[in-house]
């Protein structure tokens, strides 16, 4: 019995659905709507670069070979970038000040040739850094 | 050896979420509560499941009662538990092909959308296939529109444990390992339980025994020689070892069942299966098949899952109340609180969900309070959770305090709420005890001080330990000295904890290294060696 009131209420609702859709001028922006929804609770779109990016940061083995070259960029072991910080994305805000100081080009790039399974450090930061105040 | 007995009220046999939420709800009507667990809270099916607390969008073709019910009993979770909680939102991308087009959907979301004020929720978002892909990027191009929904996700480890703790709070016992070998009877009446921990065997005195194992119930109850006739199904999920995405992404199986991406906190759970399951509870494996139907399915719509690297993979035994002839996933997720006249003492409950805990709880706890006499009424709908009870610190002012990373800080609020702070003790070194998890020595001391963690496995579920992409090859020997030193264990009972815990974890791992996992297994071998794997 509850079936079938259910779904003759659901009939009765695709009705409705249908003719407000035709009286209806346009839609609005779906997607400002959903940003400003949940932009509060950092659930933000990834970039498409950045999409591309995580199979390549996914390959990290935390090996610690980086830290051993560059101890610290931008504030953090380098290890960390991929294998801790770039994980968790809409949490990162609350972790902004761990990023401080620089990250020169040249340790970046020592840092990152030192990875044996190629993770693309400068990348992974510049990631994190958009995230951290996304 | 055996021990002197033990009196109590209620003995509760299952420390998953719903035997740990009827111990929190006797204990809050200040029964006296022995709460028993063969493993550790949370770990069989709570622990496997989705880590959703949903309001019941199936149900609105069912029975639109059932789905109110399931959206105010959410809404309570999210209110007592809110730092355990977090918004998940649903990305329903639509293809061509599919069998409902987007207007269909939009339909049934906008009648959901009645119901999900009652758990706080926004109300859904329709997207052009544009704004789909803007949105998710690596979505196929395929994609003509899209909808979401909003739901809640939430730890199930970590939501078992705050009841357990509110239930010790509040004058209960709590045992994790700690197996039930035998009911105590008095003619047909059941008066209590055996059970045994650390080798030594206990007889605990109960007026009322709570048998609420999940799919194990049906062992626990022929003890009393009663029949509880369950359907159980095997559900795998597939973890992955970051977020893949800010939102869920749901699409079809071959089947037509519907597969969910779900990204929770740092990690991103591909899930599930759902097949009748006639084997031994106590060891399930995971099917490369079974991997293979959820890859493919959500290759259909996310083309990118086949680049991205799964970490381990979990099974569970859903309790699913029996019933001839459905297909596995039409079956009804009701539970059922089974009283057993002819074993009078004994109270089963099963079936049910995770987003259902409260109330299955609350139901078990007003059959057990008939029983004893006790009038008092249940307030786990109103009283907050460990952790809830106020605004935690922001995680810069912790980190500060504790000399760790705001990330540390951050993933303590996220686990312990407003109680992180304690967690985290008198340490103000600062030192990192897992580093992909960005777990902090501190909290992992406490763990096993404050929060039971008899194992390495345990901490695990506790605090996150190890589960991150390097699966404890990098943490392992350390954690076990730390966990260890609160213990009291020896150094070749540290070590033999390491093996036995990345043996584990092996068992999780092994149904996935074929998609790129081999890298990360070579670096947990070198990690390994000397430990005989």
């Amino acid at each position: 019995m509850s079936r079938a009131s259910a779904l003759v209420r659901l009939g009765g609702a695709y009705a409705r659905h249908e003719l407000r859709r035709r009286l209806r001028r346009g839609p609005g922006s779906g997607a400002g709507r959903l940003l400003q929804l949940y932009g509060p609770d950092h659930l933000v779109p990834l970039t498409e670069a950045e999409r591309d990016l995580l199979p390549a940061a996914s390959a990290c083995i935390n090996c610690g070979l980086c830290a051993l070259v560059a101890a610290r960029v931008a504030g953090l072991r380098p290890a960390d970038l991929a294998a801790a910080y770039l994980r968790d994305y809409p949490i990162l805000p609350a972790a902004a000040s761990d990023l401080v100081g620089e990250a020169p080009a040249a340790v970046m790039a020592s840092a990152a040739a030192a990875c044996p399974v190629g993770v693309p450090l400068e990348g992974v930061l510049a990631m994190i850094r958009r995230l951290t105040s996304a | 050896m055996s021990a002197a007995p033990s009196t109590q009220d209620v003995v509760v046999i299952g420390g998953g979420v719903t035997g740990a939420g009827v111990a929190r709800d006797l204990a809050l009507r200040g029964v006296s509560v022995l709460l028993l667990e063969k493993n550790d809270w949370g770990a069989g099916t709570s622990g496997s499941s989705t880590w959703m607390i949903h309001g019941g969008l199936r149900y609105l073709e069912f029975d639109w009662e059932t789905t109110r019910l399931s959206c105010e009993d959410a809404g309570h979770i999210v209110d007592i538990a809110r730092h355990l909680v977090h918004r998940v939102l649903f990305l329903v991308p639509v293809l061509p092909d599919d069998a409902n087009g987007i207007e269909r959907i939009e339909t049934v979301m906008e009648v959901y959308d009645r119901f999900q004020p009652l758990k706080h929720a926004h109300p859904h978002v329709r997207l052009t296939a544009d704004e789909v892909r803007r949105i998710e990027p690596g979505l196929t191009s395929d994609v003509v529109g899209g909808v979401t929904v909003e739901e809640w996700g939430v730890d199930p480890h970590r939501l078992a444990w705050a009841n357990v703790l509110d239930a010790v709070e509040h004058g209960a016992r709590a045992l994790n390992h700690a197996r039930v070998t035998s009911l105590v009877h008095d003619g047909r009446e059941v008066i209590g339980v055996r059970y045994v921990r650390d080798g030594t065997e206990v007889e605990a005195r109960a007026r009322v025994v709570v048998n609420a194992t999940g799919p194990w119930a049906p062992e626990v109850a022929a003890l009393a020689g009663q029949d509880i006739p369950l359907r159980p199904a095997k559900g795998i999920h597939v973890v992955y070892d970051r977020r893949l995405s800010n939102f869920v992404i749901s699409t079809e199986a071959i089947d037509g069942r519907d597969i969910l991406l779900v990204p929770h906190g740092p990690i991103t759970i591909l899930g599930t299966t759902d097949d009748d399951f006639f084997g031994d509870l106590d060891d399930v494996e995971v099917l490369g098949d079974e991997v293979d139907y959820l890859l493919q399915a959500m290759a259909r719509v996310f083309p990118a899952i086949e680049h991205l690297r799964p970490v381990r993979a979990t099974t569970g035994i859903r309790p699913t109340l029996y019933d001839w002839r459905p297909y596995e996933d039409r079956l009804s997720r009701r539970h059922e609180l089974f009283q057993h006249p002819q074993a009078p003492g004994l109270i089963t409950i099963t079936g049910g969900k995770l987003s259902m805990y409260r109330l299955m709880a609350e139901e078990t706890a007003d059959a057990a309070c008939r029983r004893l006499g006790v009038e008092a009424r249940c307030r786990t709908a109103e009283l907050p959770l460990p952790g809830s009870e106020r605004d935690a610190p922001t995680a810069a002012e912790l980190a500060r305090e504790h000399g760790l990373t705001a990330l540390a800080a951050a993933n303590a609020i996220r686990r312990h709420g407003c109680r992180a702070e304690a967690a985290l003790g008198e340490a103000r070194h600062g030192r990192i005890a897992c580093r992909c998890e960005h777990l902090a020595e501190a909290e992992l001391a406490n763990a096993a001080r404050q929060e039971q963690a008899r194992s390495l496995a345990d901490a695990f579920r506790r605090v996150g330990l190890a589960a991150g992409p390097c699966a404890g090859a990098a943490c392992v020997d350390r954690a076990a000295q730390v966990v260890g030193r609160e213990l009291g264990w020896s150094a070749s009972q540290q070590r033999e904890a390491a093996r036995e815990f990345l043996l584990g974890a092996w068992l999780g791992r092994s149904p996935l290294l074929e998609r790129r996992g081999w890298a990360q297994e070579e670096l947990a071998y070198a990690g390994r060696r000397g430990y005989g794997a």
